[in-house]
């Protein structure tokens, strides 16, 4: 407060010289006089002076919290008159006993002070997470058409029920529900049934995005440490791609054995190696797009073979040590596990620009790329083709689950929204946001299909992180990597954070009950991570289920039922309405089934 | 009263939470040494020392919590409880889900009044009425009360809609008080005749421990209507500041060049406070007017019987 040199009351009204009473002193800028007084000027100042400026109502409430408040001891939060019955804030005057009033001129509290765009970036910066990796290879996984079509009616879907749940509150009559949020809405409907579900649900959206975290963190700080250690011993690296039974890979170096490369452009030279018996094709830094992995299911095994005149072993050490899925994940230990037992990360919400930063910087890289590689889009409807996808595929649910994680904000829109100024353009503020991510979404997953390489790889080859997709010497993907990095690094205490107040204030009544429970937890979690790097890293497979999972709860269920039974409640229940939303909720259903069964 | 004998009591009930500390806080003054959302039930005979209106005693009990102890303690006191009660207020909070539930310990309530002290007078209070929309108000009070005057026969029960955050509350006990006088409309010409002769504007007759207005006598039209709350909130703040440092709160005098108040103690259970409009007119006469005045209202008390109070059983 000290910093803010501009005078939070705003003098209104007449000049207190104008009044020969003696002057009575009152600085504006005295923040530490709060007590409100209220003196009638008529009774003050001369008995003709109708001029009321407070009502008998106002002057009354005031008389009455004062005396509330010497009934309680300052810390105890009984009796404090709760926001309906005081009037707005542009109605509280501060009055000199003089006749002369200061207007409050803000809330210093940041209720309500946010304007539209504000709202929206925030809505849009919460929302933009690591999913916008995996969205090329949704797109690839339901097909071009389809997946266009599915970002849509997903974008719309899950907008609706966002809606529903902003509304959720409204419904509910005779209780004061302006501090809820939605799981509060939750246990009011479904009682203690509805608090650990909604608990439990809300644990497995922050747990699912730590261990998606852990495991992109792992394979950039692998990526960055293997660009930096080439580039500091100036290494020619190759990447080398172990081929597929029945994969059109073969063929394109059918004596190769095994062992194939894709490349694209003009190799500088071209030599042929034997390593282990086999004869490889080996180029120098051309790669545009590679293609690292088999089929899902198999670990990318990268193996990079030196062009040094000095020794290998070296960098045989180097890859021994820095392993994606062996090493790094258990160095990622040492840096963030003390950082998640901080009591508050509150330093951590400052580089939320970092969030921004990383995705404005994506999506400048995907145009540069786009440049660089053209268009490749053949349209095949229902074929398969060696190179291409077809327009719609069987295994869509991949990238509706993917989509449900993608849109989520259910959460915590209620609070985002709340410190919107003009309350009453909240939905239409909600739409834009939404509409924006999903242009954005549309966007990257559009673009880097379409000019994914085809005819000398497959999009098949579109991988669940679509930043593998470049050589790990490839400098613009490097820099996205680094932002990545430490855009996910300072979010991650923040996730652990609130995964930690949400279960231990529910089992203990207290945020950080021990240094050990806290351990404890944050073990637990960090482990979950450390075992998916190692042993499951298809962050699209991650993201998809845990979407579905929690997007199932707070997405598809619980914001209809709630319409439903307050529809009920007040009597206003309609066949169309009970279809509709039994719809959506057998559509969220089906959404999670889907996942395990395709 | 010999020690050791039950006291007339008030029994201020109604379910836990509903708001019945901070109710006798508020009437009473009364410092909340706690956080008022506390998890158990209140267990408040003995500490209760609150005088109101001459000896009665005013005594908060939880009726119908969740507790088992609570309700053991509450069954097996139950005689204790209900004997020599002159008023039960029964504290409704509007916003409970469990209507039946309230009913049903109201109803036992009521029984046990019954059976013990039948001539005690029901007062039910429909609280948290700030917690109702506006419009709504009129509507949802005016069911309550006829469910509950159907249910309280064959006793008589007067319901009021209270909130603390409006006036609401401050003339629901005041009202309440005002019923519990059985000579009032005397007293009230009496009032009269007094501020008429030492010719007052306004003339207000309070209750010694909570400053409930009980009669009033105004010469003219006043244009605030919240006034006596507002002077006995005041009054009260003022006692708290005085207790504060172990002193304690007897007469004040409050002049300027256009009126002059007086408030003083008045008889045993009251005070008084006379406005003069007419400043001319020195304190010190108006001071023998009522202290002249203060032996004549001494005699209408005694007059009522051996009790020395202002209540008539």
């Amino acid at each position: 407060m000290e910093e803010d040199t501009k005078p939070l009351l705003v003098p209104v009204g007449g000049d207190e010289s104008n009044y020969g009473i003696m002057n009575i002193q009152f600085n504006p800028e005295d923040f530490k006089c709060k007590r409100p007084f209220h003196v009638e000027p008529t009774n003050i100042v001369s008995v003709n002076d109708d001029m009321q400026r407070v009502t008998d109502e106002a002057s009354a409430m005031n008389k009455r919290i004062h005396y509330y408040s010497r009934l309680t001891s300052p810390a105890d939060r009984a009796l404090i008159a709760p926001d309906h019955v005081l009037p707005a804030p542009d109605e509280i005057y501060v009055y000199s006993p003089l006749g002369t009033a200061f207007k409050v001129d803000s809330c210093t509290d940041g209720y309500g002070k946010n304007s539209s765009i504000v709202t929206i970036f925030m809505i849009w910066n919460t929302m933009m997470g690591t999913s916008i990796l995996s969205i090329p290879w949704g797109i690839k996984q339901a097909g071009f058409t389809s997946g266009i079509i599915l970002i849509l009616v997903m974008g719309i879907l899950t907008l609706y029920c966002c809606y529903r749940v902003v509304e959720s509150r409204k419904m509910i009559p005779l209780v004061d529900t302006s501090n809820w949020e939605f799981p509060d809405v939750c246990k009011y409907y479904f009682g203690s049934f509805g608090q650990w579900s909604s608990l439990l649900f809300s644990m497995v959206s922050l747990v699912g995005a730590m261990v998606v975290y852990w495991v992109l963190m792992s394979n950039f700080l692998f990526n960055t440490g293997k660009f930096i250690y080439n580039f500091i011993h100036d290494i020619n690296v190759t990447d080398i791609v172990p081929g597929t039974n029945g994969s059109n890979r073969e063929q394109a170096c059918s004596q190769c054995g095994r062992e194939a490369i894709k490349y694209l452009g003009m190799p500088k030279f071209k030599t042929r190696r034997y390593e282990n018996s086999k004869m490889v094709y080996i180029s120098t830094r051309n790669f545009l797009v590679i293609c690292p992995s088999a089929t899902s299911g198999h670990t990318p095994q990268n193996r990079s073979v030196m062009f040094s005149s000095g020794n290998d072993t070296g960098f045989e050490l180097f890859e021994e040590w820095w392993n994606k899925s062996q090493t790094v994940p258990f160095y990622l230990i040492a840096v963030l596990l003390p950082l998640l037992n901080l009591k508050s990360p509150s330093f951590f919400a400052k580089f939320n620009v970092l969030g921004t930063i990383s995705v404005v910087y994506l999506v400048f890289l995907v145009t540069v790329k786009a440049a660089h590689l053209g268009i490749h889009l053949e349209y095949n409807w229902f074929a398969e083709n060696d190179f291409f996808v077809p327009e719609f595929r069987i295994l869509f649910p991949q990238l509706t689950g993917v989509l449900t994680l993608a849109f989520f904000i259910h959460n915590c829109v209620i609070t985002l929204l709340q410190n919107n100024k003009n309350q009453e353009n909240n939905v239409r503020d909600l739409s834009i946001a939404y509409f924006l991510v999903g242009l954005t979404y549309l966007y990257v997953g559009m673009i880097i299909f379409a000019s994914f390489p085809s005819p000398p790889l497959s999009k098949e080859c579109i991988e669940q992180n679509f930043l593998d997709n470049f050589p790990s010497d490839d400098i613009m993907s490097f820099v996205a990597r680094i932002f990545l990095l430490f855009q996910m690094m300072t979010v991650y205490p923040l996730l652990g954070y609130l995964a930690r107040v949400q279960l231990l204030r529910q089992f203990f009544g207290n945020a950080y009950p021990s240094i050990f429970h806290v351990l404890i937890l944050n073990v637990a979690i960090v482990g979950a991570g450390v075992a998916m790097a190692r042993f499951y890293p298809n962050i699209g497979g991650i993201i998809r289920y845990s979407g579905a999972t929690c997007g199932l709860a707070f997405v598809f269920v619980y914001p209809s039922l709630i319409y439903m039974i307050s529809l009920h409640r007040a009597g206003q229940l309609t066949w169309p309405a009970l279809i509709i939303h039994i719809f959506i909720i057998l559509l969220g259903l089906a959404n999670l089934i889907a996942q395990f069964l395709l | 009263n010999p020690k050791g004998a039950v006291k007339d009591s008030v029994l201020l009930m109604g379910k836990s939470g509903s708001g019945k500390t901070s109710m006798r806080s508020i009437i009473f003054a009364n410092y909340i040494a706690r956080d008022t959302r506390r998890l158990g039930a209140t267990i408040d005979v003995e500490h209760s020392h609150v005088r109101f209106l001459g000896n009665l005693v005013l005594n908060l009990w939880d009726c119908g919590g969740q507790d088992t102890f609570m309700e053991n303690y509450f069954t097996s006191q139950r005689d204790n409880i209900f004997r020599n009660v002159e008023v039960l207020i029964y504290v409704f909070d509007v916003e409970s889900r469990e209507l039946e539930k309230d009913m049903h310990y109201y109803q036992s309530c009521l029984e046990a009044i019954l059976q013990n002290s039948p001539d005690a007078k029901i007062f039910c209070l429909v609280h948290k009425m700030d917690l109702v929309q506006e419009d709504q108000r009129d509507l949802i009070f005016k069911e309550r009360e006829e469910d509950l005057k159907r249910l309280s026969r064959p006793l008589e029960c007067v319901c009021f809609r209270t909130s603390i955050w409006d006036e609401t509350l401050y003339k629901a006990w005041s009202s309440i008080v005002y019923q519990l006088i059985p000579n009032v409309q005397q007293l009230e010409m009496n009032l009269r005749n007094f501020a008429q002769i030492i010719e007052a504007d306004e003339v207000l007759l309070f209750e010694r421990a909570t400053f409930l207005v009980i009669s009033h006598y105004q010469c003219k039209e006043q244009r605030d209507v919240h006034r006596f709350e507002k002077i006995s909130n005041i009054i009260k703040q003022f006692k708290l500041s005085c207790s504060k440092l172990a002193a304690s709160f007897q007469s004040m005098e409050v002049r300027n060049s256009n009126f002059a108040a007086f408030i003083d103690i008045f008889t045993s259970n009251t005070y008084v406070m006379v406005v003069m409009s007419d400043p001319s007119i020195p304190s010190a006469a108006t001071l023998i007017n009522i202290r002249n005045a203060r032996k004549h209202f001494e005699k209408l008390e005694r007059v009522d019987g051996p009790k020395h109070s202002l209540l008539m059983r």
